[in-house]
């Protein structure tokens, strides 16, 4: 199994309690769809071993989990920060016209009303919400992931239709020098 | 110790100008800014903000929930960190 069939699910976080209990996070946009899991595959020296779920108690706020075979804290330390996948498969299905970040990942960018931008280079993701990175005219441009942004992902001919802001092209394109009158906060 | 009431939020005021006169247009332009100090009004939301982050612009769509908050609090400064790898997690 290598990671190019699977896809990352998230990390151990930390040892819960005595009994070899471990926190986990879940990087995905519904923890709750993962209720049902029974095994998981958890990242060693690079190598993808599989975990039988014990038990798995998933919160708002935290997920604690409980994997056969590890009854111990000691057993459970060595697993901390570890990183969890599961094979593509376990994927839930998408409607039409939605599309999973990795999916898109080296489609071109179609503006509405500029045309063909730059590619998809990768996403950020940040605590309010997830940024792609675009790489247009050797420059690193962030858009924001947002309905009102994003749009159709044109899987045949790899297309991400986007509708950029004005003036989002011109703040990465240009020069960053401080020419629009907010120079007064460097001083403040 | 937290700002004084009596004061009221600070915004700067070049930003805030900024917002009225395209909330006045009806435009949503990019607004770029280094005042990462400045609160988010409600007259924010629905604007997108380029908020310099000590290195680069990072773009910062305002919604409702951010109101009452800073506007540096959304342009991390350190763990800016992108991701290819394989995830559940997309638009939907």
């Amino acid at each position: 199994m290598t990671k190019e069939d699977c896809y990352e699910l998230g990390r151990i976080t930390r040892v819960h309690g005595l009994k070899g209990e471990l926190q986990l996070l879940f990087e995905v946009d519904d923890p709750f769809e993962y209720e049902e899991l029974d095994s998981v595959l958890i990242e060693q020296k690079g190598q993808l071993i599989p975990f039988f779920v014990e038990q798995l108690n998933i919160q708002p706020n935290r997920i604690i989990a409980k994997f056969e075979e590890v009854d111990s804290i000691d057993k459970a330390q060595t697993l901390v920060g570890s990183k969890l996948w599961l094979t593509l498969d376990n994927l839930p299905d998408l409607d039409k016209g939605q599309f999973y970040y990795h999916d898109v990942v080296g489609y071109q960018v179609v503006d509405k009303t500029l045309g063909p931008l730059g590619t998809v280079r990768e996403f950020a993701s940040f605590s309010h919400q997830d940024i792609l990175v675009m790489d247009y005219q050797g420059k690193e441009v962030l858009i924001p992931v947002i309905n009102e942004m994003i749009g159709e992902a044109d899987h045949d001919q790899q297309l991400l239709h986007v509708s950029l802001p004005e003036g989002l092209l011109d703040i990465y394109l240009s020069e960053s020098s401080k020419d629009d009158g907010d120079e007064e906060e460097e001083h403040a | 110790m937290a700002r004084s009431l009596k004061k009221g939020p600070y915004i700067d005021f070049r930003l805030s100008n900024k917002v009225e006169v395209m909330n006045e247009a009806g435009k949503k332009s990019v607004i770029k800014t280094w005042s990462r100090r400045s609160m988010i009004s409600p007259d924010f939301v629905g604007h997108t903000f380029a908020v310099h982050n000590g290195n680069k612009f990072i773009p910062v769509y305002v919604t409702e929930n951010m109101v009452g908050h800073k506007l540096g609090e959304f342009a991390p400064t350190r763990n800016f960190r992108g991701h290819v790898a394989k995830k559940d997690k997309g638009k939907r």
